[in-house]
């Protein structure tokens, strides 16, 4: 089957149907590993403008060719790697990954998203999205250098994580930096880890609901893309200059956003402690006696010898390699962790040590597992081993609380699925599950099977109701982000359920919005009126705020209509009993968010306009967003 | 009432927000504010962000009545909405928190 040739072109009467808005390169890249057929397929100046890019184009596209007895594993699922019309344009972390796929943790969607410079060598490569089905007879990659597109043999790859795999790759074919992107699965992917992420360009992971694991599935190692040699032309190239300046200008100099400009996620840490929201201990407690002010950004950062390591046209200080300067791993270069990594490496094992998690962290990307649902397998075997729920003969050895070298031995053993690490592959649900009793009621997750970002969510309530109604496996709105501008108010009590929901449902589609242009969720933190004026300059439409949250709300239908297919319904919109408890000490001791769960989800459904019996977005609210079609599959004529 | 006397509140400048107060924007930075007894959380503030035009911006939304959107403000360990909110008045002894909002995940 590899290598195959070089890509079909489209028709010389396929390609000139319509001119082309700008900033796209107008075509999908399709690889069929069952048959080893690639081929480019232009798409349509409507389909652009309906799907936008990222997640819009994902979502319709699994809706549209991945049918409710297509699993995650079967070989007719699809991995779709798309970018947006932003990607490899002069717009600040532009080169955006939104992977799109039917998850392993939820069997449900997924929509993840990474950086680095995936989105600008696939559009310089002439393409705006890769969508993969079929099953490789054996390990293979991907490779894409301009027209030659072939599938490759990877056994030479096999076993290797994500770091080594681009190396080799890097070597093999003399290129290294920014001149080729490379994306590729770990151990863990190759063993099916229902967990597994895809990583790339040393640090930037897609990590949501086991994408990592569908395309370990499809026997797909990494794909790997040379810098490509075509041009993109914005429609009003200096439109989008002035527009990405003033988004420059404002993630600098706005007082939220520069925090983010300045330290990345850094703050995370010591913010979401003030407030109750850092997960300690598997969510044991809320109070440390660590001293915060050692966790203060440039404390942390300042801790290690370290260089900027930012994506596409990125102007942040944001991402940066660093070098772990004591202990067993002196001398390791190792990715400065997000906060994320913070706390899933970090906190919620009992783990302070910065260098340790630095290090732990590293080795949760290289294996290729998403971190947090990793912190929170890994919280749940020490607390269960602390209190008797776990032996050391079940797990095969004693694994305290923020006991590093344990944690690694842990990882591996989830990674390879050796002895005890076979169940915990499967997530935290599910192994909870098996394991039963006591044990059970101390795991955090949610109905669908996915478990919530680093946070302690019983702090958090916006982000915990999110988790549990969305359909990508994880956050699906995220956090609000100047709401004040679609008339949102701009800040509410965080334990009162109903103003908790209405915020929540009120900026559903705003992400969606974001994760369809290609670029990063953080240099994107802007308002939405600054992108779709970016978005206006690049393509020569006239996109609005108000256009933008409709085609955000149309891709979370889209995405919730695919989730109802597969069978995932709002029975499942709950937390566990531990993730939705009341926190025994710190500032949200006092709150418990079961009890006002049942109301807020009414308040959520009611807000977004979705039936609160059947979970579907009522017809109304499809006619609305021009989903007339979907309002006919999902309610009939 | 002499000077020494006056109750007092500690407010408390954390993270991005303390470089408007003086600090460098990473660690916090502590005040010791007298307050009249009685006098609103919301006057308080008022008072206390005059001070320093550049927080003063930050805190407030264009009227200037109501706190914008990026800096939560925290009552011994609170966030407003639950204990207090600007018409409550203090007693004194409380800790108010400036903690800049934090996005990113």
């Amino acid at each position: 089957m590899s290598p195959t040739g070089t890509v079909e072109r489209p028709s010389k009467k396929a390609a000139a149907t319509a001119s082309l808005p700008g900033a796209y390169a107008g075509k999908l890249l399709r690889v069929n590993l069952s048959t080893g057929k690639v081929s480019a397929q232009p798409w349509s100046p409507e389909e652009m403008r309906e799907c936008v890019g990222g997640i819009g184009l994902g979502a319709k596209i699994l809706y549209d060719e991945v049918g409710a007895r297509v699993h995650w594993d079967h070989p007719d699922n699809r991995l779709i790697m798309a970018t947006g019309p932003l990607a490899g344009l002069p717009v600040w972390g532009t080169g955006g990954l939104t992977v799109v796929t039917r998850g392993a943790l939820t069997d449900g969607a997924t929509s993840t998203q990474a950086n680095g410079f995936f989105g600008a060598t696939l559009k310089y490569s002439g393409y705006d999205a890769i969508v993969i089905q079929g099953q490789a007879k054996k390990l293979s990659y991907l490779y894409i250098n301009d027209d030659t597109v072939e599938i490759r043999d990877a056994a030479h790859l096999k076993g290797k994580d994500t770091w080594q795999t681009q190396q080799a790759l890097e070597a093999e074919h003399g290129l290294s930096g920014h001149r080729m992107s490379v994306y590729s699965i770990g151990p863990a992917g190759e063993n099916l880890v229902r967990f597994a992420a895809i990583q790339g360009d040393y640090g930037h992971v897609a990590s949501k609901n086991g994408c990592g694991a569908v395309m370990g599935k499809k026997r797909l190692k990494a794909v790997c893309i040379v810098r490509g040699t075509k041009a993109l032309t914005a429609h009003d190239p200096r439109g989008l200059v002035q527009a990405a300046d003033e988004i420059a200008h404002d993630l600098k100099t706005d007082p939220s956003t520069s925090t983010l400009y300045n330290w990345g996620t850094l703050f995370g840490v010591t913010n979401l402690y003030k407030l109750g929201m850092l997960p300690i201990k598997n969510y044991t407690t809320n109070v440390t006696t660590v001293n915060m002010e050692d966790w203060a950004p440039a404390r942390l950062r300042n801790g290690f010898d370290h260089r900027g390591h930012q994506c596409n046209a990125c102007g942040m200080h944001h991402c940066h390699i660093q070098v772990i300067r004591h202990g067993p791993h002196r001398g390791e270069l190792v990715d400065e962790p997000e906060y994320e990594g913070w706390s899933g490496a970090g906190w919620t094992i009992g783990l302070t040590d910065a260098e340790a998690v630095s290090w732990l962290n590293t080795r949760i990307d290289r294996a290729c597992v998403d971190v947090n649902e990793f912190g929170w397998l890994c919280g749940w075997v020490m607390e269960c081993m602390e209190k008797g729920y776990l032996t050391d003969k079940q797990v095969g050895f004693r694994l305290n609380w923020g006991d590093v070298e344990g944690a690694y031995r842990l990882l591996q053993m989830v990674t390879k699925r050796e002895g005890f690490g076979d169940v915990l592959a499967e997530g935290v649900k599910r192994a909870s599950e098996k394991v039963g009793g006591e044990a059970a009621r101390c795991a955090i997750y949610t109905g669908k099977g996915a478990s919530p970002r680093g946070h302690d969510h019983r702090g958090r309530w916006d982000e915990m109701l999110d988790t549990a109604t969305s359909s990508n496996g994880t956050m699906e709105s995220s956090n609000p982000t100047f709401q004040t501008e679609i008339g949102l108010p701009a800040r509410i009590n965080p334990f009162d359920g109903e103003q908790v929901a209405r915020l929540t449902g009120g900026i559903l589609g705003r992400r969606h919005f974001e994760d369809s242009l290609g670029g990063c969720s953080f240099t994107f933190r802007t308002r939405v009126e600054m992108l779709a004026r970016a978005l206006s300059a690049a393509t020569g439409w006239h996109y609005s705020l108000d256009e933008a949250m409709r085609f955000g709300r149309r891709t979370a239908a889209i995405l919730r209509a695919f989730n109802l297919r597969c069978g995932i319904g709002p029975e499942l919109e709950y937390p566990s009993e531990r993730y939705g408890s009341q926190p025994l000490d710190g500032p949200a001791k006092d709150h418990h968010v079961l009890k006002q769960w049942d109301h807020m989800l009414d308040v959520w459904y009611e807000t977004v306009g979705y039936d609160r019996k059947t979970g579907k977005p009522k017809r109304e609210t499809l006619k609305k967003l021009g989903l007339d079609w979907l309002a006919r599959d999902l309610w009939g004529k | 009432m002499t000077a020494p006397d006056r109750p007092t509140v500690t407010v408390e400048v954390t993270t991005w927000v303390s470089k408007y107060v003086g600090g460098d924007g990473s660690g916090p930075r502590a005040f010791e504010e007298p307050i009249t007894p009685g006098e609103k959380l919301g006057d308080l503030l008022q008072r206390y962000s005059m001070r320093f035009p550049e927080l003063d911006a930050a805190l407030w939304d264009a009227t200037r009545t109501a706190l914008g959107e990026h800096i939560e403000v925290l009552v011994n360990d609170a966030v407003l909405g639950v204990s207090h909110d600007l018409g409550t008045p203090l007693e004194g002894g409380e800790r108010i928190t400036l903690l800049g909002q934090f996005m990113g995940g």
